[in-house]
């Protein structure tokens, strides 16, 4: 246990742990400091000064956001030169702000016009030239930098938590500006985190810009319902023209604690928009799952829904297809056979607060940008080690990646189970176990896998000294053949040290899906009805369906997070025509509503007995998570054996890696309006020499017995001989193997 | 500015006063009297001679309503106006939507978006008459003194909802260049002699 540092702040004694800045601890005791560049997630920018405070016996004003106490310090916080000092500084920000607050996106909730009615600025005793400064259109982003204060929340944000170092303060006194990092224009992932934090109308949406004020949007609660990060945000809603309904003008994150990658503040505009409801296409549909062998469905969906499907199942004697929750149901069930623990220990938070990950199988960045702005944190705040293994280079991961490790295409088991021999070497394990890794052939294993002896040892080096330690496991080895095997020597690692260990879900509610129904392996066969999913008669949200669903921003329901969390997502949008529960009621499965079911999702996969209604869904004022609940933790046999480590399979000639662009997960962030969608083939200088083909050249990529025509792009950023086929535009099996052996041939047209 | 005679709000201490106004009978003998009184004491002949009177004074004050009309005065809050600025002749709204906030009736709305030049552009501009109810709010709050109300007080129509477009309402070019958009003073409008009180910036460059 640290030792408390106890001072007292306007003569109220408080106790602060180590590292902690008095601004902190003052927040957390709730004592009001004004700041204007202070932001939670960050290291202190320390640019605006307001936060001054004065210290007994400390001569001239103390830096509050950086200055951390001493024992028995007394602070003040209020005097009249402190006043003084922050409404002069207040009378600097106002210099040349232009006078629009009229027109300004921000106005209403703008941190400037706050501050200047707070400290009453109402003339102004300071003056400066003013300059000639050029609005700058970034894509997705405007800046205005005769708005801006120079705060740099937003440099320190795209920095230390987003990782894209992709803007930068250009000094210069009055006229400096923020500037797009070693580039004429923004060149990132596009994230929007810094439209969020600027505390004025500098940095702006510019599909939102001038379309509405703050305070016409009503704000709805609600879960991304993009991956399984699980992240809080706010849908906001209007009235969309004159007599227009209601519809998602755009979307906010409490940025203060939390962050939302690009396609859940892009991406928001997937719902479904039906006029009516459609009666003959609801008869058809209750007949067509009357009649069907087996639904088919993917894993965005409710928990509720899941659970609705699992009792249609139950009550017509139907099969339930979904390979995807389905291989993570398998792979998790192998990994508790071993760790004894139905879920995985970690969370994004034990990320966040790491000293060392190894993120393996996964291309994180664009799998799940929860995780990747975790492990961005953890290694800008806590210098923390982060090892990737991967077959591929991921260019956006390069400045948090201490240590890349390049595996052979299809060795995930035999990667696991060197990085586990390594890490339990000198451990007290079972004699089973420890038979098992003596009988390990690790020459044989190192030259199939391309992992070094060398490399090994500097991850065991600099993991050795680490207190906190995360291992990731990714959607490569979930899919994998071997998957079960490769459960259980995670979970070994698990089981043995310390490290928490996450596994990523590949969909939004695939870890729900999972928990909830009772999946069958996927057939082949016919009378199949496909509940967002394909099949002879589809129920879906997407358009082109037999009969139209709400789409995730539609309904009310939970998601089962990353970090084991059940949250609840909320209505944006109302939806008019027919539900999945109207199709059960027509089965006999009668409830009023969908979150109905949420108090009686299943307790022996860890749920709560808890009505929807009583699910909170917000963060505090400190920052703590009251979002849903916890998954309680099951108990779990432990009599998983380890099986010997089977060949492991060579991918040799042309591989392609189904890996989506940036910001593009599924169907849905497909059809929405900002995102972009660059659906061409993604590959090096080296592939395209490898396969014989050129930028910009249309080429037809097999697999076995499907073929499908991309244009071929040249990605100076990758390396090897692995080319990236995006699957956002091309739903057809979330749950394959990534890696793929294909065929390429150059289309030419005649 | 003296508020005192705004902020006495009893009433009865001004210059208020009985009026004298004798008593209404009470019993059937007053009431009989009062008819007969009423009867024959030929006020019939009275009116009947004004007219009279009038008719053959020929100087006639009706007005022939509707070929005719009264002036109505500058600040009556009839049907609304949007002005322009005197110098571009473009329009005054920016769009900040407080008239569409501070509406009472919620019957003005409307939608902004981005232009070419990167300014708020107002799209979208109506107000529902058939809920409106003239208080002046929308007029009051503008920034601009971009809308006003004007003297258009005739919104007889067959319809409950009666939504006026903005193009409507908007002062026409070339009565503004003929110098015929009406400006008001007192709240919110330009003071007059502004540009003499106008002072230099406290700090020189």
């Amino acid at each position: 246990m640290d030792k408390m540092i106890n001072f007292t702040i306007d003569g109220i004694s408080v106790e602060a742990k180590k590292g902690e800045s008095i601004l902190t601890v003052a927040r957390k005791n709730d004592i009001y400091i004004p700041t204007m560049c202070y932001i939670s997630k960050t290291t202190p920018c320390a640019s605006c000064r307001m936060c001054v405070v004065e210290a007994k016996d400390v001569e001239g004003f103390v830096l509050s956001c950086n200055t951390p106490p001493t024992e028995g310090i007394e602070i003040t916080t209020n005097s009249a030169e402190l006043e003084n000092e922050r409404t002069n500084i207040m009378k600097l920000y106002d210099v040349n702000h232009p006078l629009e607050c009229g027109v300004c996106d921000k106005s209403g909730e703008c941190d400037l016009q706050n501050k200047t009615l707070e400290f009453g600025v109402s003339q102004q005793n300071f003056s400066a030239r003013e300059q000639h400064r050029k609005i700058e259109n970034w894509g997705l982003i405007n800046y205005d930098p005769t708005l801006c204060i120079m705060c740099e929340k937003c440099v320190h944000v795209c920095n230390e938590v987003i990782g894209d170092d992709a803007i930068d303060v250009k000094f210069g006194g009055y006229s400096s500006t923020i500037i797009p990092k070693n580039n004429d224009t923004l060149d990132c992932t596009y994230c929007g985190e810094c439209i969020a934090v600027c505390p004025v109308g500098a940095l702006v949406s510019s599909n939102f810009q001038y379309s509405a004020n703050a305070w016409e949007l009503t704000r709805v609660p609600a879960t991304c319902a993009h991956c399984s990060g699980g992240c809080s945000l706010e849908y906001e809603t209007r009235h969309l023209g004159i007599n227009g309904g209601d519809s998602i003008l755009r979307v906010k994150n409490n940025f203060e604690y939390t962050s939302l990658c690009g396609a859940g503040r892009f991406g928001f505009d997937f719902s479904n928009n039906v006029l009516n409801k459609d009666e003959a296409a609801f008869r058809k549909a209750v007949e067509a799952v009357k009649n069907a062998k087996a639904i088919r469905f993917s894993s965005m969906i409710t928990n509720e829904e899941a659970h609705i499907l699992e009792l249609l199942k139950d009550k017509l004697d139907i099969k339930l297809f979904n390979e995807d929750a389905r291989k993570f149901k398998e792979f998790m069930s192998a990994y508790s056979s071993v760790s004894a623990k139905k879920h995985h220990s970690g969370s994004l938070d034990a990320v966040k607060q790491c000293d060392a990950a190894v993120v393996i199988g996964s291309r994180i960045a664009t799998d799940n940008p929860a995780l990747r702005y975790a492990l961005t944190t953890a290694s800008k705040h806590n210098g923390a080690k982060i090892l990737y293994a991967h077959p591929v280079e991921d260019a956006l991961m390069q400045n948090t990646v201490t240590q890349f490790i390049k595996y052979e295409v299809g060795t995930e088991e035999g990667v696991i189970a060197l990085f586990a021999n390594a890490i339990l070497k000198d451990l007290d394990l079972s004699e089973d176990e420890r038979a098992f890794f003596d009988e390990l052939d690790l020459g044989y294993l190192e030259a199939e896998t391309n992992v070094g002896d060398d490399e090994l040892a500097l991850m065991i080096k600099s993991f050795n000294r680490a207190a906190k330690r995360v291992l990731i496991v990714g959607n490569d080895l979930i899919s994998h053949e071997r998957s079960s095997n490769i459960a259980k020597l995670a979970a070994m690692i698990e089981k043995y040290t310390d490290f928490s260990i996450i596994i990523v879900p590949n969909e939004v509610n695939t870890l729900g899906v999972s928990l909830i129904c009772n999946l069958d392996k996927d057939e082949e066969i016919s009378n199949v009805v496909g509940y967002n999913a394909k099949g002879d008669f589809v129920i879906s949200s997407l358009a082109g369906a037999d009969l139209a669903v709400p789409a995730l921003n539609q309904q009310e329901g939970t998601f089962v997070s990353i970090d084991n969390k059940v949250l609840p997502t909320n209505v944006a949008l109302s939806f008019k025509g027919y539900t999945l529960n109207d199709i059960a009621a027509a089965h006999g499965i009668v409830k009023e509503t969908t979150v109905d079911y949420t108090k009686e999702l299943n307790t022996e996969a860890g749920f709560k007995n808890i009505d929807f209604d009583s699910l909170e869904n917000f963060l505090s004022a400190h920052g703590d998570d009251v979002r849903g609940y916890l998954l309680d933790e099951v108990e779990c046999e432990s009599n998983g054996k380890l099986e010997s480590v089977s060949e492991l399979p060579e991918f040799n000639g042309t591989v392609i890696y189904h890996s989506n662009p940036v910001l593009q997960f599924n169907a849905y962030t497909n059809i929405t309006k900002q995102l972009e969608k660059d659906t061409s083939l993604r590959g090096s200088a080296q592939f395209a020499a490898a396969a014989k083909i050129s930028d910009g050249d249309e080429v037809e990529i097999s697999f076995g017995k499907r073929s499908i025509n991309r244009k071929f792009k040249l990605d100076s950023e990758l390396k090897g001989t692995i080319a990236l086929n995006p699957t956002f535009d091309d739903v057809s099996d979330a749950s394959r193997y990534k890696f793929e052996k294909s065929k390429i041939v150059r289309v030419i047209h005649e | 500015m003296n508020n005192e005679q705004f902020n006495n709000r009893n009433v009865s201490e001004n210059a208020y006063y009985l009026v004298d106004i004798e008593d209404y009978p009470t019993d059937g003998w007053g009431k009989f009297k009062r008819v007969l009184k009423r009867t024959f004491r030929g006020e019939l002949f009275v009116g009947l001679w004004v007219v009279l009177r009038e008719m053959i004074k020929f100087d006639i004050h009706t007005i022939q309503y509707p070929q005719e009309k009264m002036p109505i005065g500058p600040r009556y809050r009839a049907v609304h106006e949007m002005k322009r600025l005197w110098e571009s002749g473009t329009e005054r709204c920016i769009g900040c939507g407080l008239c569409e906030k501070i509406c009472i009736s919620d019957c003005i709305r409307m939608d902004t978006k981005i232009d070419e030049n990167s300014r708020k552009e107002v799209s979208e501009y109506s107000i529902n008459l058939g809920r409106c109810i003239f208080c002046g709010y929308c007029a009051e709050v503008c920034p601009e003194l971009a809308i006003t109300h004007g003297g258009r007080y005739e919104n007889g129509s067959e319809q409950r909802e009666h939504f006026v477009m903005y193009e409507d309402m908007l002062t026409p070019i070339d009565q503004l260049k003929a110098g015929n958009q009406l400006e008001f003073d007192g709240f919110g409008a330009i003071t007059p002699h502004e540009d003499e009180r106008v002072k230099k910036t406290p700090l020189a460059y």
